[in-house]
């Protein structure tokens, strides 16, 4: 359990209305194919992806991410903002590109 | 605890439901109590196949049988079937098309993922359509501990 408050990082959006990540994070996986997020991806994970569409959130809910962070200024379907808000899966957005989040992440204390 | 069957429609390039079959199985397991370790590993084979049937077929069911001796989930599609088996079950190979890339599909690691998870796996494909079978057989040190 990594007690990281990604709320009070001023780089990253939150664009859900959830408030809180109710499950623990426990690490960074990046990647924008699917099949590798289901394959190599660990429960508590938060994703890094532009793949902005909602069969993320299928794999964010399956395998149990802690939540979403669309990097490279990505616009978020409503639909998918809405959909993550019926299954609880916070969702975020940043300026950022995928390799500066990581980064920012790992120096606010999120470790693989 | 009671024997489960259930059979769901997958319909060509819906790729929006895509994950209907996984996702309601999974929710069937952590219910039987099966550990979280082995509730992923069957996810992540069923979510592979129910995605090859959306974006690669015309459509087909899949069979979802589950006892307290192993999960079987059966697909059966209408075509357009596999060309060459081996090369589809070589990691990479794709023939996914721009829609189901687009959607983060077709890296070509489907069929790779189901037999690396599945303990058993068959596979039949003619031009009118592929059958898969998996199993995965579920043993004391699979449950949770509680």
């Amino acid at each position: 359990m990594q007690s990281v408050r990604l709320n009070s990082i001023s780089e990253l959006t939150l664009i859900t209305s959830n408030k809180t990540i109710s499950n623990d994070i426990t690490g960074i996986f990046s990647c924008d194919l699917l099949s590798h997020v289901m394959g190599f991806a660990n429960e508590g994970n938060i994703l890094l992806t532009v793949l902005n569409n909602i069969n993320v959130l299928g794999v964010a809910s399956l395998m149990d991410l802690s939540c979403v962070i669309f990097t490279h200024n990505i616009e978020v379907n409503k639909s998918i903002v809405e959909k993550a808000n019926e299954l609880d899966i916070p969702l975020y957005k940043t300026k950022l590109s995928t390799a500066e989040t990581t980064i920012l992440l790992s120096k606010s204390g999120v470790n693989n | 605890m009671e024997h489960y069957s259930k059979q769901y429609q997958i319909v060509r390039n819906d790729i929006g439901n895509a994950g209907t079959v996984a996702s309601l199985t999974k929710r069937e397991l952590k219910k039987r109590g099966l550990s979280r370790e082995f509730v992923k590993k069957v996810i992540i084979g069923i979510y592979e196949a129910e995605i090859n049937v959306v974006i690669h077929s015309y459509g087909g069911t899949c069979d979802v049988e589950i006892n307290d001796e192993f999960i079987r989930v059966t697909y059966r599609d209408i075509g357009p079937g596999i060309e060459c088996i081996t090369s589809a079950m070589t990691a990479g190979f794709s023939t996914a098309s721009k829609i189901a890339i687009e959607n983060g599909f077709g890296a070509g690691m489907g069929l790779p993922n189901i037999k690396s998870v599945s303990d058993e796996m068959s596979l039949e494909s003619t031009k009118e359509g592929t059958i898969l079978c998996i199993k995965f057989n579920i043993s004391k040190e699979n449950y949770a501990v509680s």
